[in-house]
């Protein structure tokens, strides 16, 4: 089919997607205990400024009509007031994000370059030492708590060896970050020709990019050591040997028909980490939006969660149209 | 009984590494059961006057910034992460199982129950697309924290995996002979399901557990950690990561180091452990793995 | 020593080239229980340039194992035991990779059944031509397009031009049959081995196909190593033509001795199954019950065999020439008086 129907169709379906998980995280949301209304004023409020602030916050009203009303301020752009910062949830969100798209894709990438490779390396030559390397890494990557690992790194190259810099955000304090273009430091810096701004940001990346990396090259390993290994095995890789086709031709021909399964995990990861960085952002203080939801959810802070529930699903879903699109451009089968 | 005893120390040592998934995992459980036996302190007394204290004879991991010694609480801590994740994953496999076997079963037949059907697998698409993390904080918020609302936690979250994994084996086994030949004898549907299907859909969903065990594990203390799941003093590996976390600056090691490699170690054992039974469930692998073992294994195996 | 199966005598043999000189190949499968499973067993036999050699026998007797074999990759998990495969006087199984991947798809190639279970689904038809030109034959991009055109042309796609770019699911399967063979022969091998390449496919295509196997291996030169399960078709053009049973030579012989004075009880009933007498065929053919796994004494086909004998269950017989060319394993075959 056409292009641009499948992609309009798949639009489509994302408004009622997007609706759905709004629905459940609202209900969820407000079964927390805690009363926001009291949370905002503090313990010196009367009842009588409570009571008219659950009013005015609609909170007297009954779940659906609650949840009618932030569905029509969403629509407005307002995704209500964190009453820990104060500020629009939008704005906090939007300050935010970008600190942790920066952190998962610098993270994603490096897991990518060590994932992918060693999976090849040990479905072409399955008996060699470099493949149980890649098995233990493999199961080892599973099993180390990335927090955990975040700590170790933090002792060996700060504390011992003084390399890298302290876990207390994404940038010297000393120095003032970039001007705001995307949001990304390194980006930013670049941009704004602001050498000093680069190093800074840069140097404050390595240690929680290095535990992301290393931790989700695991899955990628795995998912790309077992398609690759299946492509050989086939028939069409088979016959490929049959006529005699050098080694190299084989694999990257193998390594081609496994392109689909290696994006779609990739996919996944991706829109998993947008959510599943939150300790690594704990324990770097990196103030990205994962931190900020959970510390909405352990001060009922609800619509920080909201937001921030919103943001991360509308990234999973662009995520997955664009691995579905990458699919579209590798397979000619799809589509016909 | 001594063939098969034979045969299992065939395969461990054709696969060392199954051996030594199972023996970390009996390790641990072993430890934990037999912790107030052989902690040298108990794990929440506090002895102020030595707090910070790096490893020594007289403790073997050292202490923490209240004094408590390290070792006792790593060898305490098992008894609650174990407990929480074996007891969150078997709830969710039984559960997401059943409902994921029904769901397989009834996704094309006409009317009430097909629409049903296709409702919880929606239900489920919407559950995971949450980010899990923020989803198990929330429940637990939400339900009070306390050490049976982190079962409940990593259950509902862990339901999902094993709803779709029941439902894909449904689905494929439903479409075989025997399944038919079955209903057309008038058999009823529930014991269809029970005698025939699950039986057969059993092996990926056995692998499944372990590795979730070791992942729930992980979730377990991950939850801790940030103070929204088990709380200090209880002896817990995510909680003492926590608590060992500011000292990690100031070049105390001991806190932090020692329960997440324990950690590590164990969720390790599960991961093993779960290999293990992939292929020793799935008759394929098995036949494979049992052909690289001396001929007198294949032999126990023919007997059997 | 050469083998005593050549289509020609001793002197003759010298004269032209032995091109493929198969002696004692025995291939086994290894089992789960109990001790290997014998799939091919002592085979030995020779082509000599410009030959066509058929080689029929039904589902399980080892012909795609053979074929396989020959070069060099059995499939998994069967593995070569013993034999020697000389291939223009140099043995395959000596050989390292590197040696066997020059000769694979240049010297020495295969048409497999199933084409499109066997191309790869991502390239483009004409993409994996010139890849294998290419990489044999050492030309560039625009030249071994340019092979690859000239090869589907050869192989008559209807409009070659534009299947060049089709992907292999978009090809039917006499299409894809086609595209297979063209593969197998863009680099002008001497030797070509026909895995029932014709299976599957309707019958007016299966014709079309057979006529151009023939005429491509006349313009080519090549030899052809035509496996196929059907009897009728070795006919078409097969020089000499073998028959396997259970992993053995049965009977081997030039075509005219083949089809009017067979020898052996299975190839006779292959013949029957032909033949428009129902009685003939009943009086050939005893069904299969028990399957053959090689092991225990006696002809193999003593079960399924009509003029089975005691001497036929306990020892098993030897390849023998019955006639110029003709060589048989029975210890009873039938002979015209």
């Amino acid at each position: 089919m056409h292009f641009a129907t499948y992609i309009g169709r798949r639009l489509l379906f994302i408004a009622p997607q997007l609706l759905g998980i709004v629905l459940v995280s609202f209900l969820l949301i407000k079964t927390i205990p805690g009363d926001p209304a009291v949370l905002m004023l503090g313990p010196t409020a009367t009842p009588e400024s409570i009571a008219s602030l659950r009013a005015k916050m609609g909170l007297d009203q009954p779940i659906p009509a609650q949840f009618a009303i932030y569905v029509k301020s969403l629509l407005r752009g307002d995704l209500g007031t964190s009453w820990q910062t104060t500020k629009p949830v939008l704005d906090d969100l939007v300050q935010r994000f970008p600190a942790t798209v920066e952190l998962v894709t610098f993270g994603l990438l490096m897991a990518i370059a060590i994932g992918v490779p060693l999976g090849v390396a040990s479905a072409v030559n399955p008996k060699g030492w470099l493949a149980r390397v890649a098995d233990f890494y493999g199961l080892s990557a599973g099993a180390v708590p990335d927090f955990w690992l975040a700590l170790v790194f933090i002792y060996v190259f700060y504390t011992v060896l003084g390399w890298l810099p302290a876990p207390l955000g994404r940038i010297d304090l000393s120095i003032i970050p970039p001007r705001q273009v995307t949001g990304i430091y390194t980006i930013d810096a670049l941009l704004a020709h602001d050498w000093q701004a680069f190093v800074s940001s840069a140097s404050h990346l390595v240690l929680p990019v290095a535990t992301l990396g290393l931790i989700n090259a695991g899955p990628i390993l795995k998912m790309t050591h077992a398609t690759v290994e299946r492509m050989l095995q086939s028939d069409f890789s088979r016959y490929e040997v049959l006529s005699g086709m050098p080694r190299s031709h084989v694999v990257r021909s193998a390594l081609r028909n496994a392109l689909p399964s290696i994006v779609t995990i990739i996919g996944v990861l991706y829109g998993f980490l947008i959510g599943g960085a939150v300790l690594v952002e704990i324990v770097f203080s990196w103030g990205g939006a994962g931190q900020y939801a959970v510390q909405g959810v352990l001060n009922s802070d609800i619509y920080p969660v909201l937001g921030f529930v919103l943001f991360s699903a509308i990234f999973s879903l662009v995520v997955y149209l664009i691995v579905d699109l990458i699919y579209f451009a590798i397979d000619p089968r799809i589509g016909h | 009984m001594r063939d098969y005893l034979d045969l299992a120390w065939r395969i461990a040592l054709a696969r060392p590494r199954f051996a030594l998934g199972y023996f970390i995992v009996a390790a641990v459980t072993t430890v934990a059961l037999l912790a107030p036996w052989i902690a040298p302190y108990s794990p929440i007394t506090a002895d102020p006057t030595r707090f910070l204290e790096p490893p020594s004879w007289d403790h073997w991991f050292g202490t923490d910034a209240v004094g408590m010694d390290i070792f006792s609480r790593t060898i305490y801590a098992p008894r609650v992460d174990l407990t929480i994740a074996i007891l969150g994953t078997l709830i969710s496999a039984v559960l997401g199982s059943l409902i994921g076997a029904l769901v397989g079963f009834y996704s094309d037949r006409r009317g009430i129950r097909s629409a049903v059907s296709y409702g919880v697998m929606r239900a489920a698409d919407v559950l995971q697309a949450f980010p899990v993390f923020v989803f198990a904080i929330a429940l637990v918020a939400s339900l009070g924290q306390s050490l049976h609302t982190v079962v409940l936690a990593i259950a509902f979250v862990n339901a999902p995996i094993y709803l779709r994994l029941m439902r894909a084996q449904v689905l494929t086994i439903r479409g075989m002979r025997y399944v038919e030949a079955a209903q057309v004898a008038g058999l009823s549907d529930l014991h269809t399901i029970l005698r025939h299907v699950i039986p057969n859909a059993m092996a990926p969903v056995l692998a499944q557990i372990s590795v979730n065990i070791g992942w729930s594990i992980l979730l377990t203390s991950a939850l801790s950690f940030i103070g929204a799941g088990v709380r200090p003093p209880t002896p817990e590996w995510g909680s003492m990561i926590a608590m060992g976390f500011q000292n990690i600056v100031t070049g105390q090691w001991w806190p932090s180091l020692y329960p997440g490699l324990a950690l590590s170690v164990t969720v390790f054992g599960f991961a093993l452990v779960g290999s293990s039974i992939e292929v020793l469930a799935d008759p394929i692998k098995r036949r494979a793995l049992v052909a690289e073992l001396r001929p007198r294994g294949a032999a126990v195996l023919h007997r059997a | 020593m050469m083998s005593p199966l050549s289509a020609t005598t001793p002197a003759d043999a010298r004269a032209r080239d032995l091109l493929l000189d198969v002696r004692h190949l025995t291939v086994e499968f290894p089992t789960v229980l109990g001790p290997a499973r014998i799939v091919l067993q002592d085979i030995s036999f020779s082509l000599v340039s410009g030959e066509i050699v058929g080689v029929v026998g039904e589902s399980g007797a080892g012909k795609t194992t053979l074929a396989r074999s020959l070069l060099g990759l059995p499939p998994v998990p069967s593995r070569i035991v013993s034999g020697e495969i000389l291939f223009r006087g140099r043995d395959l199984r000596t050989l390292r990779d590197a040696e066997l991947r020059r000769i694979r798809g240049k010297d020495l190639s295969m048409i497999v059944p199933n084409p499109r279970g066997e191309l790869n689904p991502l390239s483009t038809v004409g993409q994996q031509i010139a890849a294998v030109a290419s990489v044999h034959l050492s030309l560039g991009r625009k030249q071994a397009r340019q092979a690859a055109l000239e090869m589907l042309k050869a192989v008559q796609i209807p409009d070659p031009a534009r299947r060049m770019d089709a992907y292999p699911h978009e090809l039917s399967g006499g299409m894809a049959q086609r595209v297979v063979i063209a593969m197998a022969l863009v680099c002008s091998p001497g030797f070509v081995i026909s895995d029932d390449a014709t299976s599957g496919l309707d019958v007016t295509v299966q014709a079309q196909i057979l006529d151009l196997l023939r005429t491509l291996a006349e313009t080519r030169h090549s030899s052809m190593l035509f496996i196929t399960r059907d009897v009728g078709i070795a006919a078409h053009f097969c020089d000499r033509i073998a028959v396997i049973y259970a992993g053995r030579i049965m009977e081997i012989a030039p075509r005219q001795r083949f089809f009017f004075e067979p020898s052996h009880p299975y190839t006779i009933m292959l013949l029957a199954a032909f033949s428009h007498s129902a009685e003939l065929r009943r009086q050939w053919t005893v069904p299969d019950v028990r399957r053959r796994t090689g092991a225990g004494g006696g002809c193999s086909y003593a079960d399924r065999c009509p003029l089975a004998q005691d001497k036929c269950r306990s020892v098993e017989p030897a390849l023998t020439e019955l006639a110029p060319g003709q060589f048989t394993r029975c210890h009873f075959p039938v002979v015209r008086r």
